[in-house]
């Protein structure tokens, strides 16, 4: 099991990673213009709030103090408090954390379903039908904007169907599963086409193998060619690029909690940054971030259990 | 082929917008208000009275330009620095590769969002946005091509037979390594024009009563049950436009002799 | 010899383009496999002989080819006309294959085991612990010194050679009564490449198998095979008894292939061995390449922690001298650090100790000055011929660049001076306006040579420059070496695996194994009577091309 020992080192090589994104955040917001304590607490702040900040993030020493400050704050899990909600960031990322995170794996599966059944059909039917239809759909779905696509589910299962709820996310379980089919649907739609478009291009170019040939040869039929040797070989590029689109994945889903008015972490974003709320900007910039590092970690575990070869 | 096409036909209209645009694409007119397709008015009205079709051929003129801006800064830059990278290596190479580590590891739609948080909603915040996180892939990309090349025996060749650093890189790795960027440029063009419309979806990106798909899907989702003419529309020309940007992808990709 | 397994007649493949007029692959091909025979099936690369095996299974490459015509019989069965499920119990069951590169066949996310039970548990109908013993069994059979931990390793964690003895595994496994062997040993290293072929033998003795062995290698055919069957444009142009082929062949491209063989002493070769090789010693006082004590070596993948954990020594101490005019090779297998060498010696490899001096300059002594003169006095030519060329650079320009570069003529005489340089290298002057894409083997490799000529060279380093090309065109372009030579009074250090190679072509030989050299000489000391234990071995590992001199100790045991 020493192929999986960079589950532990790994961390270590993640540490300059996770000291830029402290940096990157730490940044951005002292780029705004103006008195960073105002900035922070907005407008109508009271002067001991201001005092408060100023000492807490030392907003008077020198710069380099200043973010000693604030990771140290980050250290006893503190990353400010919103203006909006005056409660401190992290706390309030915590209780908005739910519905992303559900959102996410569920179109991440939802979208690995379709590929796969989307590919297989294809590149099966090489060069016929399916085929033709399959390439021409996932290439114009990569165009198709998640946000407009949200709306047009809408029109078609809400409004015209009147099976599912227009948005908004629920108290029970099973209203909440109502109310997340269609945004996942979304999300998933969109993300399926780039991964359908690479693992039909994999699954054809696996049938015409060396390996498949050397299947053929010893009398396999081409069903068991297919899913035994090209599917699985096919599919380790396609983890590889679905870590890559991680980080378009949760973008996407910025968005599409909007369309949906669903209480999740991207609405919290949008609306912070309407509000002028910096600190929950920051905050949210931030666990989204260590959030990606640690599904590339994933993403990383699930390679080297799909290809022998890989060592990390 | 249709790529290159749909592409000439979108450039010819956004240039000729004010020509070919039967109604002005801001004035309103509350007589009109949200009235179905017809011959006079072929994609409907909206809730101020504006025509549709007008105002999806001057979204045209913004979308057509984010899709380029959005990538011209960010594939210049990348391929500089790439480049740059990939050929000289060391601690250069290493510093570049953690800042671009650290780039890609923020979701990019979220670091765009929390760039424009900070100079202010905007198509120009969106570019300056673009200019600081979309160049990493297009490094990423000329580096990795420009360390396979410059093992390659012909580099090898190169540099056996003299020739100076500036010689090899620009004139026998760059033309080689590049070919992928542009390819790998219409792809992204598609990426960035969505990540566009969907900042100004939000709100974020272009300001009211300029039209711009992203932004008139945004005005029509309150009418979707009565009036679904106003967000399919622009949602379409957005795909239209995409699906041209993807095709022409493919046959550059083809031509050229790249593979994704 | 009894009754054919399978007799084929009359086979003829074509290749129907959409819109285009069909093209003839397999012309009319006949031919029979005797039970326990080995036939070696001889041919360049687009002679068919690939494709007529392929057809044997119906595994066409492309949908547009077909089986227009004729019969492939397996005992009663007429295979060409064969339901694709009938054809499910042939492929593997009675006729098995295994192929040039196991590395691109063997799937490389499933264990080896696991690779050999599919085979078992399909054909054999076994179920799962019995498949397991018995791919264990085979495991063994096929050399695997720990079958039953092996049994779950995966296919990256073996060698070449233990990945083909794999390959054959997995063929077993289906336990076919027909082998067919494209190429099996073609990727592989000379002593490994013996070891597969004796490994054959053996399993032809023991299972009563008979083999069908492609090769372009005569002498292959010449050590292992009972028939010989030679190839060319899609027809079998001769067949017959391995001796009497070899002895008398019929038809001229046979005459050729055998002439092109490199182990057939050369005319040259003969030559030399009546008058003494020339003293290059007693004719020039000093080298002009000299290599003292060089140490090459590379930093393994070290991580943050631990630092130069695992450098590889790819070169240790070598020493060597090469005169002017001489023609010197370098052999060894993969690995043997014979290209780093010849990289370090060109100044495109940093050397970690030692010292090299070219015509005087040493790099020890003013390593600016020995760059600079290296890179105007020397020149490489590659292995691969197509990676060895800008893709987007027509040969003309590439030369121009190199002229332009080097800067010793007027700029209005460079095109004449391309022009010159394709006369040289034998190709026509119309290619100065051609790509690489546009051009075969044969002619990116002399479109390379002419580039390293542009320098105008004293020395040239060729580095495995014929190994990807077909044995004909090897031979026009160690032709065009020879040539070269003479014209133009260079000195050539030739680097090759290919031992039969270097003993027509060098005057003297170095013998590289784990970075060292282990041997040096002239041609006819180290071929004829090698000292070093390592190079005894190599050189007995050539396949000669005459039967006689025998290579494995049961390849004469031939059904009379």
């Amino acid at each position: 099991m020493h192929r999986y020992k960079f589950v532990l080192y790994r961390p270590i090589q993640f540490l300059p990673v996770l000291f830029g994104i402290s940096i990157v955040t730490f940044v951005l917001v002292r780029l705004i213009p103006g008195d960073p304590a105002r900035v922070l607490l907005g407008t109508r702040a009271t002067p001991t709030a201001i005092a408060n900040i100023r000492s807490q993030y030392g907003l008077d020493e020198p710069m380099w103090l200043q973010y000693f400050y604030f990771v140290k704050n980050l250290f006893h899990g503190e990353m400010g408090k919103s203006i909006l909600y005056k409660i401190d960031v992290l706390k309030l990322i915590l209780t908005r954390i739910e519905p992303t995170l559900v959102l996410v794996l569920t179109s991440v599966t939802l979208s690995v379903l379709i590929a796969v059944f989307m590919a297989a059909l294809a590149a099966r039917n090489h060069g016929r039908f399916a085929d033709h239809a399959v390439r021409v759909v996932s290439t114009a779905g990569i165009g198709f904007p998640p946000f407009w696509l949200g709306l047009m589910l809408i029109i078609l299962f809400s409004v015209n169907l009147d099976l599912l709820p227009v948005s908004g996310y629920g108290r029970t379980l099973g209203d909440k599963v109502a109310h997340l089919i269609l945004p996942s649907l979304t999300i998933a739609l969109s993300l399926s086409t780039v991964l359908t478009r690479s693992l039909r291009a994999a699954m054809v170019e696996g049938l015409r193998s060396d390996i498949a040939t050397a299947a053929r040869a010893r009398g396999m039929p081409e069903r068991v060619v297919f899913w035994r040797h090209v599917f699985p070989n096919s599919m380790v590029p396609t983890i590889n690029l679905l870590a890559i689109n991680i980080g378009w994945l949760i973008g996407g889903t910025v968005v599409i909690e909007s369309v949906f008015a669903i209480p999740g972490i991207g609405q919290l974003l949008v609306r912070a940054i309407f509000s002028r709320d910096y600190m929950v900007v920051q905050g949210v910039a931030m666990v989204l971030a260590c959030a990606t590092v640690l599904i590339n970690l994933i993403a990383d575990i699930v390679t080297v259990a799909a290809d022998p070869r890989v060592k990390l | 082929m249709i790529g290159a096409t749909i592409l000439l036909v979108f450039v010819l209209a956004a240039l000729l917008a004010p020509y070919i645009s039967p109604y002005d694409p801001v004035t309103q007119n509350t007589d009109l208000r949200l009235q179905g397709p017809s011959w006079a008015h072929l994609f409907g009205t909206d809730n101020f009275g504006r025509d549709v079709f007008s105002r999806v051929i001057w979204g045209l003129r913004v979308d057509l330009q984010i899709a380029i801006l959005g990538v011209v800064f960010p594939f210049i830059i990348g391929t500089l620095v790439g480049t740059v990278a990939g050929f000289f290596g060391g601690l250069v190479d290493a510093i570049l590769m953690r800042l671009i580590d650290v780039i890609l590891a923020f979701p990019f739609l979220v670091l765009v969002l929390s760039i424009i948080a900070i100079l202010g909603p905007g198509l120009t915040s969106f570019y300056i946005a673009m200019a600081l996180v979309g160049w990493v892939s297009y490094a990423r990309l000329i580096r990795a091509q420009v360390l396979v090349l410059k093992n390659s025996d012909y580099a090898v060749a190169a540099v056996s037979l003299g020739f100076s650093r500036a010689r090899i890189m620009f004139r026998h790795l760059l033309p080689n390594a590049v070919a992928g960027s542009v390819v790998f440029s219409m792809s992204d063009a598609v990426i960035v024009l969505l990540n566009g419309a969907a900042i100004s979806y939000l709100g974020l990106g272009v300001q009211p009563p300029i039209a711009e798909w992203g932004i008139m899907v945004a005005e029509g989702q309150p009418f979707i049950t009565t009036a679904w003419w106003i967000t399919l529309f622009p949602g379409l020309s957005i795909v239209v436009l995409a699906f041209g940007f993807s095709l022409f992808g493919d046959a550059l990709g083809d031509v050229l002799g790249v593979k994704e | 010899m009894s009754a054919p397994v399978l007799a084929v007649t009359d086979l003829t493949v074509t290749l129907n383009r959409p819109g285009g007029a069909p093209r003839l692959l397999l012309d009319r091909v006949s031919l029979d496999l005797g039970k326990g025979e080995v036939l070696g099936l001889v041919g360049e690369s687009g002679s068919g002989k690939s494709l007529f095996c392929r057809t044997l299974v119906r595994l066409l490459p492309s949908r547009n080819m077909q089986i227009e015509n004729g019969r492939i019989m397996l005992g009663e069965q007429d295979l060409a006309q064969a339901s694709e499920t009938g054809m499910l119990s042939v492929r593997g069951g009675r006729i098995g294959m295994i192929f040039q590169n196991p590395t691109s066949h063997l799937d490389p996310v499933m264990s080896i085991g696991n690779q050999l039970s599919e085979g078992l548990r399909y054909h054999q109908k076994l179920d799962a612990p019995a498949a397991r013993r018995q791919a264990i069994a085979i495991l063994r059979q096929v050399g695997f010194p720990d079958p039953e931990r092996q049994f779950d390793a995966y296919p990256h964690e073996f060698s070449g050679g233990m990945r083909q003895r794999a390959m054959i595994g997995v063929a077993l496994s289906c336990n076919p009564e027909i082998l067919i062997a494209d190429e099996p040993t073609t990727a592989l290293d000379v002593t490994i490449q013996a070891q597969i072929l004796q490994l054959l033998m053996d399993i032809r003795r023991e299972r009563g198998l008979s083999i069908i062995l492609i090769t372009h290698d005569l002498g292959i055919v010449a050590q292992t095979c009972d028939r010989i069957a030679v190839m060319r444009e899609g027809r079998l142009i001769e067949q017959g008894r391995k001796r009497e082929l070899l002895r008398s062949p019929d038809h001229f491209y046979t005459k050729t292939l055998i002439g092109s063989h490199p182990s057939m002493p050369s005319p040259a070769m003969e030559k030399k061995a009546l008058t003494s090789p020339p003293d290059f010693r007693a004719t020039r006082d000093k080298p002009l390449l000299k290599v003292e004590d060089v140490d090459v070596c590379f930093a393994g993948a070290g991580s943050l922690l631990g630092k130069q954990s695992g450098s590889v020594r790819a070169v240790a101490g070598a020493s060597l001298e090469i005169m002017a005019g001489e023609i010197v090779g370098i052999v060894g297998e993969s690995g043997s650090g014979k290209s780093t060498l010849a990289r370090a010696i060109l100044g495109l490899t940093p050397i970690t100790s030692g010292n090299v001096t070219f015509d005087g300059t040493s790099l020890r002594g003013d390593p600016g000055a020995f760059l600079a003169k290296l890179r105007r006095e020397t020149a490489m030519v590659f292995q691969d011929p197509y990676n060895a060329l800008n893709p987007r650079m027509t040969v003309g320009e590439m030369l121009a660049e190199v002229l332009k570069v080097q800067g010793r003529i007027p700029q209005v005489d460079i095109p004449a001076r391309v022009g010159e340089l394709l006369d040289l290298v034998e190709l026509g002057r119309e290619f100065a306006e051609r790509r690489p894409r546009s051009m075969s083997g044969g002619q990116c490799q002399r479109a390379g040579i002419a580039r390293a000529l542009a320098v105008n060279p004293r020395l040239i380093i060729a580095d495995e420059s014929t190994a990807a090309l077909d044995v004909t065109i090897q031979a026009q372009i160690l032709d065009l070496f020879r040539t070269l030579k003479e014209k133009m009074q260079l000195t050539l250090l030739f680097i090759a695996h290919d031992l039969a190679i270097v003993r027509n072509l060098c005057d003297r030989v170095v013998v590289m194994n784990r970075g060292q050299i282990v041997e040096q000489g002239t041609s006819l000391q180290v071929f004829e009577d090698p000292t070093d234990s390592y190079t005894q071995a190599l050189i007995r590992a050539i396949p000669d091309i005459d039967p006689d001199k025998s290579l494995l100790p049961l390849a004469d045991r031939e059904m009379a």
